[in-house]
């Protein structure tokens, strides 16, 4: 189990958090916290780049549902990036695929990130 | 039912059931009072041994008995010990046999009896008590308060009992014969059972068990009896039908250890008459 | 201690000659003395460092810092020095001769000294550091700790008892205090038991309003139902139901909470209901898992703690005529359900990209629909199971393939066997299986059924 570090970055269209480590029971409650100090504007790109996760479990889903909902509460759009395989099997079965756009890097998702609802 | 019950050597092992004296001979069982395991009749099984078969135990919670059939819920009534008793004799399967109970023994003996009237034939009470405390015109020699006052004894000892055991369980020195004898002795006695134990023992009142006594039944009290006034001796005696009381010249309440010749001489006395 | 000569009977009658050395009682008296001393240095210069300390052998006795006693076997005070005179307020002349060991005690400790003290005493012939009480003139109690030793004459006979008093009220204030403190820790560790018994009882009775007690019958088929149960101490978020619609329909459902313990129990429960109370009013399965996911959405999305589940929802469609039952199901965000067929394969009933329930306000769920013909078995299950851990290190998940391969192995079998097979294959992942794990399984038994052995289809374990 690794300790989750999470970075934020700005960019020309949003913020790009990347999260490093394990989303999971123990430690996806501190995405949450720092969704709760983020601030968007409307029309800005939230991506979430998840190239270094190595694990995400049903409360890391539970974030990511956070996530999308904070985007869209200012009227802002969400992406997720670079999302591992196993990650990408779980948001199939739960129909999560459908809701968030994916991108293979966060460059792609910085430019095409559409409204996610 | 007998579904469930504990067999005969598992008692013997709960309740450390030892077995000397003459296998042939009609059997005397010895039993402990509290604060005490059955090493109290050290100086009593030598006057019986050769004419009887003489059983003693140590109560649940004392000596060395197996402290893990401990119940606080069984043994907070009299009736618990003398389920001891009679599960004893049923593991011995012992038929009229002479039951000497000293102190509150003598009351748990009458309880068994009652419980199991085939079991036990006659009764000695060493020095017994059916009530502690006075209550009315009753003398029974203590106060409430007192027998608080003992708990409080029982519990500033707790601390002190380890050290206090530490040579006995080492042995003794100077009497080296002992050492052995008095491992584990009474002192080194869970304090939590000889709370309960003790509670039991001075807050019970059994007066109104001795009318029901119906075997032969003898009563030894001493002259001077810190625990056990006087009064008390004649209060048994007048309780128990047909029953004899012995006055011991002996001082304290054991007079089995202070006065051994004359309680032993009292004892074989009283079995010589009853065959 | 070495002794010489004859030393004067302690069980003298006349004993309180306060003049006389009595060695018998007396610590420590050679030394004193200096018997041994005097062979090597000069017998002056010793009796001159004697009388520079101005200490005696009868001294040292009377104003030693402990209490001294001696008495006869019966306890009368034969002996008593100064020191135990003053703490206990007594006069010599009502103490000597006129009382016993016992009279100077409370009644607690007379009580305790009879039980405890004498017997102990007379039968190794020493007792040490016992704490008891002695009463003092003016009524005061005051705790000492006593020591005594019993002296035997020539034949093994005892002569009389040695007893040291040490004031011990310093040291009983001490030891009160940590009786008191490990009262009070007793108390506490009763009181957190207690709670602790508590807390599990009122947990184990949520966990089975969480999941029928049992299953009931459903004309022309068979159920069979397995919870394992992770941790006992957590509630667990899975949960399904079997229950009827209408007069042929029989509902049921199988599903997942986010999470574990009470806030997720609170969802499963919620759920349960919700879905209960919606299949009545419309049974068609997403009508139900839409109304579920209205419910948990309006619940929930407020409080900025989303709460989600997938869930499996179905109904049951039995055609007398035929002996077939019809499925419709519809699912939200949960693995596919797997169909057992009578003819030996098994293959996943799809419902792609139904989404997790309780997410958005408006959520897709997906339907299918199947025939169960006789010897067929649906069967649900919670991702517990392929998402359990195998291989030496743990590190491979079971996987939908194995479990369809699984399935395979098992298909024409009586859903009670299919599920008793599952439970062995639960039993198997051991520590790899983490998770709660709920199994339901819904067949049509083939024209020759094997008879049921267990009458009760519902099991539940834990580990």
């Amino acid at each position: 189990m690794s300790p989750l570090k999470i970075t934020t970055r700005d960019t020309a269209t949003g913020p790009v958090l990347a999260i490093l480590g394990d989303l999971d029971y123990a430690h996806a409650g501190e995405l949450r916290d720092l969704l709760t100090t983020l601030t968007l504007r409307p029309g800005q790109h939230l991506v979430l780049d998840l190239a270094g996760m190595d694990f995400c479990d049903s409360s890391g889903i539970t974030a990511l549902i956070a996530a999308h909902h904070h985007a869209q509460a200012a009227h802002a759009d969400i992406a997720l990036a670079a999302v591992p395989a196993n990650t990408l099997r779980i948001l199939r079965i739960v129909g999560l695929d459908q809701i968030f756009p994916l991108h293979p890097d966060t460059e792609s998702a910085a430019r095409s990130t559409r409204p996610s609802r | 039912m007998r579904f469930g019950k504990l067999v005969g050597m598992d008692i013997a092992r709960r309740n450390n059931v030892t077995v000397t004296g003459n296998p042939q001979g009609p059997t005397v069982v010895l039993a402990h009072g509290f604060g005490c395991d059955q090493n109290m009749w050290r100086l009593t099984v030598p006057a019986l041994s050769e004419r009887y078969r003489v059983v003693m135990f140590d109560y649940v919670g004392s000596g060395r008995s197996d402290l893990s059939a401990f119940s606080e819920a069984r043994y907070s009534s009299l009736d618990g010990y003398a389920r001891d008793v009679v599960e004893v004799c049923e593991a011995l399967d012992l038929r009229d046999a002479v039951f000497v109970g000293h102190s509150v023994s003598a009351m748990i003996g009458v309880l068994a009896a009652d419980l199991a009237p085939e079991r036990i034939g006659a009764l000695v009470m060493v020095a017994p008590s059916p009530r502690y405390i006075d209550d009315a015109d009753y003398r029974g020699g203590f106060s409430a308060p007192d027998i608080d006052e003992l708990l409080t004894s029982l519990e500033s000892n707790y601390l002190g009992w380890s050290a206090a055991m530490a040579p006995v369980i080492m042995g003794n020195p100077e009497r080296p014969e002992l050492g052995d004898e008095l491992k584990n002795s009474f002192c080194a006695t869970d304090p939590d059972m000889a709370r309960v134990f003790a509670r039991t023992t001075f807050l019970s009142d059994s007066r109104d068990d001795l009318k029901s006594v119906r075997v032969p039944t003898l009563v030894l009290e001493c002259t001077q009896d810190a625990i056990a006034p006087r009064e008390v001796g004649a209060f048994v005696q007048r309780s128990i039908p047909g029953s004899t009381l012995i006055t011991l010249d002996a001082i304290g309440h054991c007079p089995h250890l202070s006065a051994p010749e004359a309680t032993n001489e009292a004892i074989t006395g009283f079995l010589a008459g009853l065959r | 201690m070495c002794r010489t000569g004859r030393q004067t009977d302690p069980a003298d009658p006349h004993p309180d000659t306060r003049t006389d050395t009595d060695p018998d009682t007396a610590a420590g008296t050679d030394t004193d003395t200096g018997t041994d001393v005097e062979a090597d240095s000069g017998k002056a210069s010793n009796a001159a460092f004697a009388a520079l300390l101005e200490d005696s052998a009868e001294d040292l006795y009377e104003s030693a810092p402990c209490g001294y006693l001696s008495m006869l076997m019966d306890g009368t005070i034969a002996k008593i020095n100064t020191t135990l005179l003053d703490w206990l307020g007594l006069d010599r002349e009502a103490v000597v001769g006129r009382m016993r060991f016992t009279d100077l005690l409370t009644v607690g400790g007379k009580l305790y000294h009879e039980t405890h003290f004498a017997p102990l005493l007379r039968m190794q012939g020493r007792i040490g550091g016992i704490a008891l009480e002695m009463k003092q003139a003016d009524g005061a109690r005051m705790p000492v700790l006593v020591s005594s030793v019993v002296k035997y004459g020539g034949g093994g006979e005892p002569l009389l008892i040695r007893t040291t008093v040490f004031d011990a009220r310093d040291r009983r204030a001490y030891e009160e205090e940590l009786l008191r403190g490990r009262k009070a820790a007793e108390e506490a560790r009763r009181q957190a038991e207690a709670d602790r018994a508590r807390l599990q009882e009122a947990l184990a009775v949520l966990q089975q309003s969480l999941l029928p007690a049992t299953l009931p019958p459903v004309p022309g088929m068979e159920t069979a139902a397995h919870y394992f149960t992770a941790s006992p101490d957590r509630l667990g978020g899975d949960f399904y139901d079997v229950f009827p619609v209408d007069g042929k329909r029989f509902a049921f459902f199988l599903g997942d909470v986010c999470g574990k313990g009470p806030q997720a129990a609170a969802v499963t429960s919620l759920t349960r209901y919700t879905l209960r109370a919606a299949a009545l009013h419309d049974s068609e399965p997403v009508a139900a898992l839409s109304t579920l996911n209205k419910v948990l959405h309006e619940r929930y999305s407020a409080g900025g703690d989303p709460r989600y589940c997938t869930a499996v929802f179905g109904v049951l469609e039995p055609d007398p005529a035929t002996g077939q039952v019809t499925v419709r199901i519809a699912s939200g965000g949960h693995p596919p359900a797997l169909v057992l067929r009578a003819d030996g394969t098994a293959d996943f009933l799809p419902t792609p990209g139904g989404l997790l329930v309780g997410v958005l306000p408006d959520a897709r769920f997906v339907a299918a629909t199947t025939v169960l013909a006789p010897g067929d078995t649906l069967l649900l299950y919670t991702d517990g199971l392929t998402e359990a851990r195998t291989g030496e290190d743990r590190d491979t998940l079971y996987g939908d393939e194995a479990l369809r391969a699984f399935a395979t192995e098992h298909a024409g079998r009586r859903p009670q066997a299919v599920i008793q097979a599952l439970t062995g294959l639960l039993d198997e992942f051991g520590d790899g299986l983490d998770d709660d794990t709920a199994l339901l399984a819904l067949g049509v038994p083939a024209s020759d059924p094997v008879p049921d052995p267990d009458p009760d289809p519902a099991t539940k374990s834990t580990r």
